[in-house]
């Protein structure tokens, strides 16, 4: 009783606040407090998803140069696999949260996975980059490296097409050029940055950090700044200061290192023996950045504002992209015919300047557009560094209103830069080429250079738009898609890149806002009592177990699972030592490798809407990304005999594998069968679409292609499944328990690269005991029984140790979870549930030859609304 | 910073004044009105621009990371 007087007192004193709050904030929103970016809800929810994705570039040379042989015939039908380009899925979580009155904490997660071909140097088409792999005449792959023949050049240095007459009286120029391109196996990044910040009466000041970690590159930062209001808050001076320091340790593709020289930086390099095979070169650097800003915001008017700000950065250290190289010609000055030269080519990884100083000035009007009730951006942005870049920005966008909480916003940009001064496609020297390494490298004409054509002169011009939707309870979706094109016609004034290296992009995305603070102070009470009423939360790792009860109740969850597996290697139930994994069929051969570690972490986001009390509507998209190392068999066999790997298949074992992106989206029902103060039974149907990516494949190494990942780390199924399930709830005093039975059937024979998952199926039972009124801890029993893959890979694919087996997945298992929950009943940040549960393996009796689970954490973030 | 002010009187003389009171704000506390009307999506493009484009600047002290390919 003591309890829940102290707590009716403390939530009488929350909503006294709050409504004194809510007048202040009132107050404010009338008064100019806008003009501080702070304005949007003290707590808040986001999550961002977002897809980018270039077009082909343009490699006129692939199709018209075969290996070897010569030439194909400009209309021949020889198929050149072509580049996959760049691809990037992005996931973005962001949270604020008001600790205090005045102070205000902002979390941010992001995580990008990329994968496809960039350009990694630039040659002039005779020269014959992306030169064409051919198998009994059938063209399977292309090379990063230039043919090794001699390129032509005149007397002013310009590249003579070779393949037209070559005599002093008649040659002809070939100015075109073309980008050698490389493939990137998928890599991902996740960054976790924060900020604080303090808000007086008319200033506040913020801190904040962060760090950003990929395998070739981590960068850790951290910013503070401030800002102050006066002149009746028409005025607002701002300052911010941020430092980073990064390093880069990139690791060089085997098939270019040797090719591509590394003389300049032979202080840098480092050469390990692994343990898998042959050796690595990684190359180190370090780099720091100090940025300094300035800005003035102004109210011109009732309906104007106006925006200034200054910003000046000073980079130095290794500002390199370590994947990226320039081709030198080295002129023989012994003519072919007159006037005609003949060069050895050189490739050298590329050098930037190691001092960098950027400005960067901007103005931003924005301006209230009253018969439309619209408003309308306009910003200029004048870019200038001691690299010789100058670079304009021009961009609008009109923000309009259309009534029910929708908004429009239209943009379009245009960006124009010049070129570094150290730029250059490609470089000739006029000196012969000794093959001396110091020789040479000191006869290139250039002391920096750089083919990278960021760095080159184009303009660019996108379009997009962004629609937003204001649900009521503070939900908001906001869907944004943009057209970018990269042209070196588009530059301002003359001298943009050829056309050889435009391309274009578009990027889509979608986010979810959930506006915390509205929904706690305004959505009704009961409902968060009811939510209370209902139990407490069912352990984290348990899928659809909760249900609304109220028509027109929302739901907003997160769930994170960290799986990890490692140690042994099992068959059926025992542990097995190597020499049984060499003597079994890895996907048709002999195997090499086994893994040594597999770790998976899986987003799941879940939106569910109660349109009667006994139906819910549930959406689910995911978001996942895996890593796996692994090792070479004690006892393995040498390479390259008859029906082993070749070398190449097996070295990138020495690397990381990694995956990520969108996985598989889930759609579901759920049915209420039986509801009483004890007993709760509902029936689940569902449907998982196929949204998750299958043909992830590893990129080109030692001169052969890989082809597709182990099945394990595509991210989806690939196939349309049903997820039926079967949940029972029960709680009395301060008891809960619970069962749940689910299945996953796949509703395809295969998928689009020729197999398909095992069925599982899955039963657990849990009981849990309130500690306190809010918080309770679980223990939960799971079965889990999974079948093999059907099917095998349709497609390129080298198989090398059990998990490329498609026998070697799914078994029998065993888990033992434990967990605690916690439930907010009432305050501020009534609704959310919180629960934690790590599941621990008791027994595995797996299929074929698989690693040891270690056990899976679950986290699991709901909000009723 | 007074320069700054009186560099900038004369734009808010045309205008119609810098002087507005607080209850002729109303227009300026509204969603669209504000500085930055989708600030996810302006962190977005901005990484987009960020690892395509030289004139990076704004992305430093923020991460991004090396947008190396």
């Amino acid at each position: 009783m003591v309890a829940t007087k102290t707590q009716k007192k403390r939530k009488a004193k929350k909503t006294h606040v709050s409504s004194a709050l809510k007048a202040l904030n009132a107050a404010a929103m009338v008064l100019p407090g806008m003009v501080v970016p702070v304005q949007a809800a003290e707590d808040e929810f986001s999550l961002v998803f977002s897809h980018y994705e270039e077009s082909e570039r343009d490699l006129s040379s692939v199709y018209t140069h075969a290996p070897l042989v010569g030439f194909i015939p400009e209309n021949s039908n020889a198929e050149m696999p072509s580049y996959r380009p760049i691809e990037v899925d992005g996931l973005h979580l962001k949270a604020k949260v008001s600790l205090f009155d005045r102070l205000t904490f902002t979390g941010n997660y992001t995580e990008d996975t990329w994968s496809g071909a960039t350009p990694i140097a630039t040659a002039p088409m005779g020269a014959r980059g992306n030169r064409v792999v051919s198998s009994n005449s059938v063209i399977t792959g292309a090379s990063p490296i230039l043919q090794s023949d001699l390129s032509y050049f005149d007397a002013e240095l310009n590249p003579i097409n070779k393949t037209g007459p070559l005599n002093a009286s008649s040659y002809d120029l070939d100015p075109v050029l073309v980008h050698t391109m490389v493939m990137a196996s998928p890599e991902t990044r996740k960054q976790g940055d924060f900020n604080l910040a303090y808000e007086f009466d008319n200033a506040s000041i913020n801190v904040g950090g962060g760090i950003s970690v990929e395998n070739d590159y981590e960068s850790r930062f951290v910013n503070w700044g401030g800002q102050i209001d006066f002149n009746n808050k028409l005025t607002t001076l701002s300052f911010n200061q941020s430092y980073t320091n990064s390093t880069t340790s990139a690791v060089f593709d085997h098939d270019a290192f040797g090719y591509i020289q590394t003389y300049g930086y032979r202080d840098q390099i480092v050469n390990t023996q692994s343990d898998v095979l042959g050796d690595t070169n990684t190359i180190y650097g370090d780099r720091e950045d100090w940025s300094t800003g300035l800005g003035f915001t102004q109210v011109l008017g009732k309906n104007t504002l106006f925006e200034a700000s200054v910003n000046y950065t000073n980079s130095s250290g290794f500002m390199e992209n370590p994947y990226k190289a320039v081709y030198v010609f080295y002129l023989n000055p012994a003519e072919v015919v007159p006037g005609v030269f003949g060069a050895a080519k050189g490739a050298y990884l590329e050098e930037r300047p190691d001092k960098r100083n950027q400005w960067a000035w901007n103005a931003k009007l924005v301006q209230y557009i009253k018969p439309l009730d619209a408003a309308v951006n306009l910003s200029y942005r004048f870019f200038h560094d001691d690299w010789g870049i100058n670079a304009h920005t021009i961009e609008a966008d009109w923000i309009q209103p259309l009534g029910l909480g929708w908004t429009v916003t239209p943009t379009v940009r245009y960006y124009s830069q010049d070129k570094a001064d150290f730029y250059h496609p490609y470089l000739v020297s006029t000196k012969q080429i000794t093959n001396n390494q110091a020789v040479d490298y000191g006869n290139i004409p250039e002391q920096d250079f750089s083919s990278d054509h960021r760095l080159s002169g184009y303009g660019a011009l996108s379009g997009g738009v962004v629609i937003s939707k204001q649900f009521s309870k503070g939900v908001r979706l906001d869907m944004g898609f943009e057209y970018y094109t990269h042209e070196g016609s588009l530059k301002l004034g003359s001298g943009g890149e050829g056309d050889y290296a435009d391309f274009s992009s578009y990027t889509a995305n979608a986010a979810l806002t959930v506006d915390l603070s509205t929904m706690a102070n305004g959505s009704s009470s009961q409902n968060h009592s009811h939510h209370m009423e209902h139990g407490t939360p069912a352990p984290a790792g348990v899928m659809s177990a909760h249900m609304l009860s109220n028509a027109g109740d929302w739901m907003m969850g997160y769930k994170y699972v960290y799986s990890t597996q490692a140690g042994d290697m099992l068959h059926g139930n025992d542990k097995v030592a190597d020499q049984a994994i060499l003597d079994y069929d890895c996907g048709g051969r002999q195997c090499y490798v086994a893994p040594k570690d597999m770790t998976m972490h899986m987003h799941m986001f879940n939106l569910m809407y109660a349109p009667t009390d006994w139906l819910n509507l549930m959406v689910m998209p995911t978001f996942v990304d895996m890593s796996m190392n692994m090792r070479m068999l004690d006892g393995a066999p040498a390479v390259g005999g008859t029906g082993a790997p070749e070398f190449a298949e097996l070295s990138h074992a020495s690397h990381e594998h990694m995956t990520g992106g969108f996985g598989d989206t889930q759609l579901a029902m759920l049915f209420k069968l039986y509801d009483s103060d004890v007993h709760h039974l509902h029936l689940g149907t569902g449907f998982s679409a196929p949204t998750g990516n299958v043909k992830i494949e590893l990129r080109r190494a030692h001169t052969e292609d890989l082809g597709l990942i182990h099945y394990g780390m595509q991210i989806g199924s690939g196939t349309w499944d049903f997820l039926p399930s079967l949940t029972y709830t029960g709680q009395s005093e301060k008891w809960s328990w619970g069962a749940q039975a689910r299945g996953v059937v796949r509703l395809e024979s295969q998928n689009d690269v020729g197999y398909r998952e095992g069925d599982l199926f899955q039963s657990s039972v849990w009981g849990s005991f309130n500690l306190m009124k809010w918080l309770s801890v679980s223990v939960r029993g799971v079965y889990t029984s999974k079948g093999a893959l059907h099917g095998e890979y349709n497609t390129e694919h080298q198989p090398i140790g059990p998990m490329d087996s498609p026998d070697s997945y799914g078994g029998e298992y065993y888990d033992l979870g434990f967990g605690l929950n916690a439930m907010v009943p009432t305050g501020n940040l009534a609704g959310n549930s919180l629960s934690v549960e790590w599941l621990q393996p008791m027994e595995d009796d797996v299929n074929g030859y698989q690693l040891e689970r270690d056990g899976a954490l679950s986290v699991n973030w709901g909000y009723a609304f | 910073m007074k320069i700054t002010l009186v560099a900038f009187m004369p734009l808010c003389l045309l205008l119609s004044g810098c002087s507005v009171a607080p209850w002729e704000r109303g227009v300026l506390s509204k969603p669209q009105m504000a500085l930055d009307a989708h600030p996810l999506q302006t962190e977005l493009r901005g990484h987009a621009y960020g690892s395509r484009e030289a004139a990076t600047g704004s992305s430093v002290g923020a991460g991004g990371g090396c947008g190396c390919y």
